[in-house]
């Protein structure tokens, strides 16, 4: 039986978003269309095409998808159109049955029972679900081209006629924020999920992709993620089910706790990223369920997704390193002088104040009229 | 010597506080921060932004009040500073409160309570006994 899988990746909003779809984010190494891909081919649909939403490079050819699968990009105003018409190239090409999944959630289904299920019950479209959550998998007898149609031109939210509901109970995770991002990360990492975080097994629970950069000193601690081309700097400390997805940087003496670093992301030195999702400028901290800007990009920066835009900025970096040397080291302040300590010693603490015999500048209602911007809030005492 | 006569200066920090914000606002309070043990209160009640410059600033101002025996204490703390301190690991070396009424009411608390027992056993133990 000629079974084929088409996965549809989009944002949730159709207006012109400049941010990917969010099935084309990597968690723990991997999108959720490269891993529902996968997940396809293992159950023996070999034949997989994307339709994916155009969207910002994502700074990897064909969104990390197996070389074997299709990829069809389409603007946000033609995806619908797209997708029905991959479907009925399917359809024309020789398909029975297509199991159509739209990313976002992220469900194991077991394929194989879902598919038995939509060919016992000879029904034309069949829909899985997850005890009450219905679900954006479908089966679909491809001859049925009038009933696929009505699903896409609804965008999934409608078919014309009833369909039978497959209950599955494998894992799922609707991946509709942050939050479900950064679970899903700690449930690959905890091995909840049958899907396994990309690279290799370096410790037990730690995850690093060959060309990832673990400097000397810094501390992967399980169970952890390093991604492909990410750099950890010396002294980082890397915990608590973090992730550090491809390309990301975490600099010197920086702990992560408990967070994702997404893809293209710089965390700067010193600092303390815990439970968070941090990138694209930006911080959702899962603690507080709140969503910062960063503009300083000493602490979160985006680096350029282009590999030629990175080398430039390196060769930039690298180049004026000895020059702003130089300039600091010229025009700089001048250094204080060290305090000596003998001479610190004879000195009176101006913390006796009058007690000690000198004058102090005395903070009372005299300042607050003479800077109106600052208020005495409360007085206490007898004065 | 009276423990209780010295004023709290509660200030509003601005909304976004960057390197040239923070220069003026450590102009503004640096009056305050050289008196006496300086007793200051900043509300970050407004701050959306906030930079590496802001942090330096927020700890150059707590470093003088120290110097001089003073404290400075962060009250309604706005989500972004919150973040932002938590992840420069700052928010650990300040005193935080949820209202400047409160961190202003801190200032009386432990210490001088402490101070005036003592002080309130050296008086009496001066008074002279009736006869």
């Amino acid at each position: 039986m000629d079974i084929r899988g088409l996965l549809l990746a989009n944002s949730e909003d159709s207006g012109a978003t400049a941010t990917a779809p969010p099935a084309t984010l990597d968690v723990a190494g991997k999108s959720t269309l490269q891993r529902m891909a996968e997940r396809l081919q293992q159950y023996g649909i070999s034949s997989v095409s994307a339709v994916v939403e155009d969207a910002p490079s994502v700074g990897v050819r064909n969104f990390g998808l197996p070389s074997d699968v299709t990829c069809i990009s389409a603007t946000p105003d033609r995806f619908w159109r797209a997708a029905e018409n991959a479907f009925n190239e399917m359809a024309q090409n020789g398909a029975e049955l297509v199991v159509l999944v739209r990313l976002g959630a992220y469900a194991e289904a077991d394929f194989e029972k879902f598919v038995q299920f939509h060919i016992d019950r000879g029904g034309r479209v069949t829909q899985l679900a997850s005890g009450p959550q219905k679900l954006e998998i479908f089966c679909i007898s491809a001859s049925r081209r009038n009933d696929a149609a009505s699903l896409f031109r609804t965008q999934l939210s409608h078919c014309r006629i009833e369909c039978p509901l497959y209950q599955d109970e494998g894992y799922l995770n609707l991946l509709a924020g942050p939050r479900d991002l950064r679970q899903f990360a700690i449930d690959i990492l905890t091995r909840q999920t049958q899907t396994c975080p990309a690279g290799k097994e370096t410790r037990p629970g730690v995850w690093i992709v060959g060309d990832a950069k673990v400097e000397r000193g810094a501390r992967v601690l399980a169970p952890a993620f390093v991604g492909s081309m990410a750099r950890i700097r010396a002294g980082a400390v890397i915990t608590r089910c973090s992730s550090v997805e491809r390309h990301a940087e975490v600099d010197c003496g920086t702990v992560v706790e408990n967070s994702t670093v997404l893809p293209f992301s710089y965390v700067g030195a010193g600092l303390d990223l815990a439970h968070s999702v941090a990138g694209m400028g930006r911080i959702v901290n899962l603690y507080r369920d709140v969503d910062v800007e960063i503009v300083d990009p000493k602490l979160i920066a985006s680096m350029p997704v282009a590999s030629g835009k990175r080398l430039l900025a390196s060769a930039t970096d690298v180049l004026t390193y000895l020059p702003r040397l130089a300039w600091q080291g010229l025009f700089s302040s001048a250094k204080a002088p060290q305090p000596d300590l003998r001479e610190t010693l004879g000195q009176t603490s101006p913390v006796l104040g009058n007690a000690a015999g000198f004058e102090t500048s005395a903070c009372d209602t005299e300042a607050s009229h003479k800077f109106p911007n600052m208020v005495v809030a409360r007085r206490y005492g007898h004065q | 010597m009276d423990i209780n006569s010295r004023p709290v200066v509660v200030k509003r920090m601005p909304e976004r506080l960057n390197s040239r914000t923070a220069r003026e606002f450590l102009r503004d309070v640096r009056p305050f921060l050289a008196a006496d043990r300086p007793q200051l209160v900043f509300d970050l009640s407004l701050v959306a932004q906030i930079d590496a410059a802001g942090v330096e600033m927020l700890l150059r101002c707590m470093s003088e009040a120290h110097k001089r025996d003073g404290d400075v204490k962060l009250a309604s703390l706005s989500d972004q500073a919150a973040v932002v301190l938590e992840l420069t690991r700052t928010e650990r070396l300040f005193e935080i409160y949820e209202t400047s009424t409160e961190a202003a009411r801190s200032f009386s608390g432990f210490l001088p309570n402490a101070m005036r027992q003592q002080l309130l056993h050296n008086k009496r133990s001066t008074q002279p006994i009736a006869a």
